[in-house]
């Protein structure tokens, strides 16, 4: 799929002029006249990036951003301003902006800037691509299943991990080899690689769940 | 010493006297008699010096004199001298003297019968409050006392006046009847004559054939005996009144003509002298002199005589004298040299060669001389107005100066205050700048990549170049504008304008500071033309101060809610009315007023002269600002200016 630069500025006059240069860059380019318009006309494709006009009547640039960690977490930001304050940009970067143009710009300079975001985005959509493909694998798994992964992660053994589940160390052993097979992992160290990216290291999964029929993010406290 | 006329002095003469008489003459000849009068009374005092100072005292009374006027008192010649007596004897004696005037109205009623009960009349009036002194003017009044004093007068001393030296002795007066008499003398006349053409040869004596005229004739040969010698005399005499005339049209210019009297001509025919010379003067050729003051205005030159005023000052010296006890005698009445000024002109003689003391009539009084009090008033009052106007020129110089000075200063002031508006909204404007010179900037890049292509959209690159121009144009705008911003006044430039371009400009310079601020700006214009004279910089710089003031007061608003609205609508019929409003925090009530002095500021950073350079502004060009907290919070501030007429 082709990545769409979304300009978005209040003043038609920059924006056209714009949305012709980053055109003639050969991108394909897509106008707003505010943060209102492109939140309402979200686009369904996730590849490109956005240059965003910094002051704006209505949502403002900053404004806007922090709508879109949420709307469109993919898409990088770039922020053109006529004023390049040292506050603003500060600002901006904090919220995540990844780059910081100042008006009048160059077509080498926002080309650099488009490219280095489209990199942004295509390594942000690839990542997004693995991590889906492992919850998917991960969603392979049956609760019980999920929770020795759980357990097994964290480096307990398989002693251990039956005691907690109150089970035999061989059902343990068995669902283990189970649980590699489905995750198409040959070692322990994937697996726990696995658990990293998908965020299950984090405290809140550590735990066990009493009724094994519940969803695996519905963990039940250990003690 | 002048030699008496042995002649009655006419009943005419007297009759008709004085009413030529000008009251000019009267004032000098008065003055002239006071000087004489004073002399003597000088003279008494040093002789007399206690009995003097009783004059009027007799008996511990008021003295009494009686005035007795032998006609009605309508009579001009009577009148006259009777008044100057009383007016002589008031004044010597203070106020404290009984005076008593008695008409007989002898002409009318000459009869004994009258005379008789005038007598008795006057006898049964006076019984309680005799005369000391009786004055009679003129001959019949002299009769008629001294026939009559036991009567009316037993104990009173008589003195008389108007009667001639020949007449009264044939009166055959008591001795102890003093008189004041008038002599004629031709001579005088002849030497105001003299004096005035001093280059004649010729003499000529007019008299008529009536007894009268020929006795006047005789002694005025002996009279002009002595002057004869120097010119060449004729008598003309025995003529008719037509014969003097054309005589007397026929002299020549250096002669002196003396007339005399002519109460008849060689035919008979009887005249008034003073009409007889006036119908010989008109035709003459030579200046023509007389004795008689009653010639006067009819042609005489002029001439020496006794007035009227002279005579009663004579008569009231008498009666002074006799009241104050002194011996008296008959005396001469002074006599007065008089000319007559309109012929002074006529014949070309000049006034200065008058004698001194020549009672002059008819002088054409110089402008000067009738109105001085009024001249000098006037100058005064226009010298007083030269001043006060110069005065006020030079204070109204003075203001004017001032007033260019003070608005030299507001100029100056406004200018700061534009410079300081142009530094605080230079950010903003830099911004707005960015925007079309980005917008050039990409569009031209993007041609060139556009051009570069095998097949390029030519008409994308009209598009471009047609932007291109805009923005350009866009981006000359802003920069003239802030150039309008910083513009230097050192006059006032008038115009007339539309208020509606005002808040326009105001807003699009205002815009790029009111996105950064996020304040959302509207308008709300009347949608007639609102035409108003003055410098539309200045009223712009009302609207910067007072809208950055209200960006300023809503920092505190949510963005969402900070709202500025510019109004303008007609006020009236006569004046237009602009509003600025904004959705800040408002006014504190008590400072509503203050917030427009100078200096006064909430702003850490403000100068405080924004809102005061307003209101000058304002007031400068007729117009009224101040400020009020609008019902749902926040200020509005309301500018009234006057509109050009008509809409």
């Amino acid at each position: 799929m082709e990545p769409c630069i979304h300009i978005i500025d209040d003043d038609k006059s920059f924006r056209t002029a714009l949305g012709r240069l980053v055109e003639a860059s050969g991108y394909w380019v897509s106008c707003y006249e505010s943060g209102e318009a492109f939140l309402a006309s979200l686009p369904a494709s996730e590849a490109g990036c956005i240059l965003l006009d910094l002051r704006m009547p209505g949502l403002s640039g900053t404004e806007l951003q922090a709508r879109l960690v949420q709307a469109a977490p993919l898409l990088p930001v770039v922020f053109l301003t006529g004023q390049g304050t040292i506050a603003a940009s500060v600002q901006a970067m904090k919220a995540g902006a990844d780059d910081f143009l100042e008006k009048p710009v160059s077509a080498s300079t926002l080309r650099d800037a488009i490219d280095h975001a489209l990199v942004q985005n295509g390594k942000r959509r690839a990542g997004r691509e693995q991590i889906q493909g492992l919850r998917a694998r991960v969603s392979n798994l049956t609760p019980r299943e999920i929770q020795v992964f759980d357990l097994v992660v964290r480096g307990k053994r398989n002693k251990q991990v039956a005691h907690d589940l109150k089970t035999s160390e061989r059902t343990i052993k068995a669902h283990r080899h189970n649980i590699m097979e489905k995750l198409n992992v040959t070692s322990l160290a994937e697996m726990v690689s696995i658990a990293e990216r998908l965020g299950r290291m984090e405290p809140a999964y550590a735990v066990v769940d009493p009724s094994p029929a519940s969803s695996p993010k519905a963990n039940i406290p250990s003690r | 010493m002048p030699r008496c006329l042995p002649i009655n002095f006419p009943a005419e003469v007297w009759l008709t006297r004085g009413h030529a008489m000008p009251r000019g003459s009267d004032i000098r000849s008065r003055r002239r008699i006071w000087y004489a009068l004073g002399l003597l009374l000088a003279s008494a005092l040093v002789l007399f010096p206690d009995r003097n100072l009783a004059a009027a005292e007799i008996a511990g009374r008021s003295a009494r004199v009686l005035i007795l006027y032998p006609y009605d008192e309508r009579l001009p010649a009577t009148s006259i001298a009777g008044e100057t007596a009383r007016t002589r004897l008031l004044e010597a004696n203070s106020g404290k003297i009984d005076l008593f005037s008695e008409f007989l109205d002898l002409s009318r009623f000459p009869e004994d019968v009258h005379v008789g009960r005038m007598v008795r009349y006057l006898a049964e009036k006076y019984s309680d409050h005799r005369p000391d002194v009786v004055i009679a003017l003129g001959e019949p009044s002299t009769r008629f006392i001294v026939d009559h004093r036991e009567a009316i007068a037993p104990d009173a001393k008589i003195v008389f006046v108007g009667v001639e030296r020949d007449s009264a002795a044939k009166l055959n007066l008591p001795a102890d009847v003093i008189g004041a008499f008038s002599d004629f003398d031709i001579a005088k006349t002849l030497e105001l004559a003299r004096s005035l053409q001093p280059a004649a040869k010729h003499l000529f004596v007019v008299g008529g054939s009536a007894s009268f005229d020929r006795s006047w004739l005789a002694s005025a040969r002996t009279d002009l005996a002595a002057a004869a010698k120097d010119y060449n005399t004729t008598y003309l005499e025995g003529l008719t009144i037509d014969e003097f005339v054309d005589r007397a049209s026929r002299l020549p210019a250096d002669s002196i003509v003396l007339f005399l009297t002519i109460f008849a001509d060689s035919t008979g025919r009887n005249f008034l002298p003073k009409d007889a010379v006036g119908l010989v003067a008109a035709k003459a050729s030579a200046p023509i002199y007389g004795p008689y003051d009653t010639y006067i205005g009819h042609g005489v030159v002029g001439g020496n005589a006794a007035t009227f005023e002279s005579m009663g000052t004579a008569v009231a010296g008498l009666a002074l004298d006799a009241l104050a006890g002194k011996p008296i005698a008959d005396v001469d009445v002074p006599y007065t040299f008089f000319a007559d000024a309109r012929q002074l002109k006529r014949w070309g003689l000049s006034e200065s060669a008058l004698p001194p003391g020549t009672a002059l009539s008819f002088k054409e009084p110089s402008i000067w001389e009738e109105y001085w009090p009024l001249i000098t008033g006037v100058l005064v009052v226009v010298a007083l107005q030269a001043i006060i106007i110069t005065g006020l020129l030079v204070e109204r110089r003075r203001r004017r100066a001032a007033e260019s000075e003070s608005r030299l200063r507001l100029l100056e002031l406004v200018h700061l205050n534009q410079s300081a508006t142009a530094g605080a909204l230079s950010a903003s404007i830099a911004h707005e700048l960015n925007q079309p010179l980005g917008a050039i900037l990409s569009n031209a890049e993007a041609a060139e990549a556009i051009l570069r292509r095998p097949a390029p959209d030519l008409d994308l690159i009209q598009q471009i170049l047609v932007d291109i121009r805009n923005d350009d144009e866009r981006a000359g705008n802003i920069i003239r504008r802030l150039r309008g911003l910083l513009k230097k006044r050192n006059a006032i430039d008038w115009q007339e304008f539309d208020l509606n371009e005002v808040v326009d400009s105001a807003i699009t310079i205002l815009h790029a500071e009111a996105a950064k601020k996020r304040v959302a700006v509207s308008a709300e214009q009347s949608k007639r033309r609102l035409p108003v004279r003055a410098d539309m910089v200045h009223l712009q710089q009302v609207v910067l101060n007072v809208a950055t003031n209200a960006m300023d007061a809503m920092v505190d608003a949510a963005t969402g809610d900070r709202k500025l609205v510019l109004q303008t609508a007609l006020h009236g019929e006569t004046k237009v009315e602009m509003s600025i409003s904004d959705t800040g925090r408002g006014i504190p009530k008590e400072r509503l007023d203050s917030i427009f002095d100078a200096f006064y500021t909430t702003k850490p950073n403000g100068t405080g002269l924004g809102l005061s350079i307003a209101r000058a502004i304002v007031e400068t060009y007729g117009g009224k600002i101040w400020a009020d907290n609008r019902a749902g919070g926040g200020a509005v501030f309301r500018i009234i200016l006057p509109l050009v007429q008509p809409i």
